[in-house]
């Protein structure tokens, strides 16, 4: 709309030749430049899949459900039916050697669960808040300062929210939060059987037998990596719902309460009229949490395992290449960027999802005017 | 208005209504509250160790008495200059094709969902895009590839920024620019991008504080140095490295440096954020 027609001049006026330069010479630049960035993402792709090439040759599409991941290699005693140890001639003891296996089921397990949690926190928190920019605080002339705090919230870098996680909300959820729940809901019992015993208590296989034993609430567990990231991701649901919510058509509002609708009913209409841009504002959230590395890297215990209580610590995509790839070997490496690549087309594909669903509410929005 | 409803649905119905109203303030309050809450400790536990000796010393190495925090601010300072030079006039250019060439054969559709899918990227994925591509074949951690990194980063935000406040620049400027006999060159270089300057300089200002805070990238593309160096070809030293690895340490006095950067760092965005929303409201005024 407000683009010039390639090849414009004007049709009586002959323009010297020793200006046309300027013209080839910006059209070309822009050109160029443009190029670049389809030559990066080209990049990207490239030198990625490049590199995870060898794990992937090696495990397959069985990456993504392998559970276990271990950078050493494991030399475990063979034993005979009898389940003794057996030697050789030389009465040396006779061992297998495991070698390392790599498998990515336990971060993109924790990278959804942590997202999850986050967004179970942060999009009823978001929601209202929204609700709250769109038709509460106009009246009340806090629209502009809360706004802009919430912005403000969006811009501080992760590794702050981080270093308050690793200070703050640890000991919290050590001190405070895990004996409260323990307190709470871990003495339920109905007629004997404790509805979350899953919470507390992990049973561990020991040489065949169940051991079972009693989760210690460090405060570094999936639990806190999932508060932290919902911390963060509050402000860009916020302020993508509340445009959202900004775009939905004032007769629509009029009406409802014309015909008698209270203040949350004429709510629900809004929110129901705006859901698919909401979903797309929720979608951008959870790309942001599975992106999201600092902040959770430093409280979610960095244990690469999948566990069904929140109370233990995880480990998320995004927290395993950060602590580990540092001090990767070859293998572990391509194992490594395999990981990446996983997290790579996740985020890319939430994005275009949500992107498609935000924009695709505001060009309804504005048409329903 | 309804004379007084007495049936209990309609009670209930009016109930609710004042309830989800008091949890919408309810929850925006709670957002409040827990940002005050995070920058009141930020700032607290901070402020005891920040002095000038924070902003103009040099790490000691001794766990015990760690020094400031200089190589680290001027790290950050050269990435961001590094990745500027390379980034913003990359960024403009292509918001300018963007919104003045939006009519070219097959590009600029694929390019401005291209800019969009980069945006997206998590920022350790393009670490170690930047370990990769810089990294292992220069053999050692530099500054170039933390700075291209951060580049990687700055590009996609400044062209979006700037192809939309190149369009907001009303067509007839354009129009008024041709008629008068300019070339398209001309016209962008004279008119348009005059015209957009104050807004394209915010977007830029905005990716830079974006950047600045980037700990990521830099994890595995510049890694960390201890000393001051302003020798991009070697691991470059950088505030957001300085404070993680600070925060990770068992020493209390490291811990102490952490919390003191962290409020560094917090300042220096409040007042980057809040200047750069005043020069924002002013130059739309302008325009208006």
């Amino acid at each position: 709309m407000t683009a010039l027609p390639s090849g414009t001049s004007s049709p009586r006026i002959k323009r010297p030749a020793r200006r046309a330069w300027g013209d080839a010479l910006l059209a070309w630049s822009a050109r160029g430049a443009a190029a670049c960035v389809v030559v990066l993402l080209g990049l990207l792709l490239f030198v990625l899949i490049r590199a995870a090439l060898p794990a992937m040759q090696t495990y397959g599409v069985g990456f993504l459900t392998q559970t276990e991941w271990r950078v050493n290699s494991l030399d475990a005693p063979i034993r005979d039916a009898a389940g003794k140890l057996t030697f050789d001639e030389d009465g040396e003891m006779l061992t297998r050697v495991s070698p390392p296996v790599y498998g990515a089921a336990p971060t993109i397990y924790g990278t959804f669960a942590s997202a999850l949690i986050a967004l179970a926190v942060a999009v009823p928190l978001s929601l209202g808040a929204a609700l709250f920019l769109v038709r509460i605080a106009p009246r009340w002339r806090l629209a502009t300062a809360v706004g802009f705090l919430i912005e403000f919230l969006a811009a501080i870098p992760s590794l702050a929210f981080g270093v308050w996680g690793v200070f703050v909300l640890v000991p919290f959820m050590r001190d405070v939060i895990g004996p409260a729940a323990k307190g709470t809901l871990g003495q339920i019992s109905l007629l004997g059987w404790q509805p979350f015993d899953w919470l507390f208590f992990r049973t561990t296989i020991i040489d065949g037998v169940g051991v079972r034993g009693e989760i210690a609430i460090n405060g570094w567990n999936m639990l806190t990596g999932g508060l932290i990231l919902a911390i963060m991701i509050l402000p860009i649901i916020t302020s993508i719902a509340r445009d959202v919510l900004r775009s939905v058509p004032r007769s629509q509002i009029e009406a409802s309460l014309a015909l008698g609708a209270t203040w949350w009913q004429s709510s629900v209409l809004m929110l129901r009229y705006a859901r698919s841009g909401l979903f797309g504002a929720v979608m951008l959230g959870m790309a942001r949490a599975a992106g999201e590395t600092m902040a959770v890297t430093m409280v979610i215990g960095n244990a690469n395992q999948i566990s069904a209580s929140v109370f233990e610590p995880a480990q998320t995509m995004a927290s395993l290449l950060a602590t580990e790839f540092g001090e990767a070997g070859a293998e572990q490496r391509s194992a490594l960027l395999f990981v990446a690549l996983i997290l790579l087309v996740m985020s890319l594909l939430i994005n275009i999802i949500a992107r498609y669903l935000v924009v695709g509410s505001a060009v309804k929005g504005s048409a329903g005017q | 208005m309804a004379t007084a409803s007495r049936t209990i649905r309609e009670r209930i119905t009016r109930a609710t209504s004042a309830a989800m109203f008091g949890v919408c303030v309810g929850f925006s309050l709670l957002i409040v509250v827990l940002l005050v809450m995070v920058l009141v400790y930020l700032f607290t536990r901070g402020i005891d160790t920040v002095s000038i000796g924070l902003l103009t010393q040099l790490p000691t190495g001794d766990q015990n008495e760690p020094g400031g925090m200089l190589n680290g601010i001027v790290g950050t300072i050269v990435l961001i200059g590094l990745a500027s030079a390379v980034g913003v006039p990359i960024g403009v250019l292509v918001g300018i094709y963007l919104s003045e060439y939006s009519n070219d054969r097959f590009l600029p559709g694929p390019v401005r969902f291209i800019c969009d899918v980069l945006a997206g990227v998590p920022s350790i994925v393009v670490g170690i895009l930047g370990y990769e591509l810089i990294v292992v074949p220069l053999g050692g951690f530099s500054g170039w590839a933390g700075a291209g990194a951060l580049a990687f980063i700055m590009i996609p935000i400044v062209a979006r920024t700037s192809e939309e406040m190149l369009r907001l620049v009303p067509r007839s400027f354009r129009e008024g620019s041709l008629a008068l006999g300019a070339t398209k060159s001309q016209t962008i270089f004279r008119v348009v991008l005059p015209s957009a300057t104050g807004s394209i300089v915010t977007g830029t200002l905005l990716a830079v504080a974006r950047i600045a805070g980037e700990t990521a990238p830099l994890l595995f593309t510049a890694g960390y140095s201890r000393f001051l160096t302003t020798n991009p070809s070697e691991p470059f030293p950088s505030l957001t490295i300085q404070i993680y690895q600070a925060a990770q340490s068992p020493f209390p006095a490291q811990q102490r440096m952490a919390w003191a950067g962290m409020l560094v760092l917090i300042v220096l965005f409040l007042i980057l954020s809040i200047s750069i929303r005043l020069v924002a409201q002013r130059s739309v005024r302008v325009a208006t």
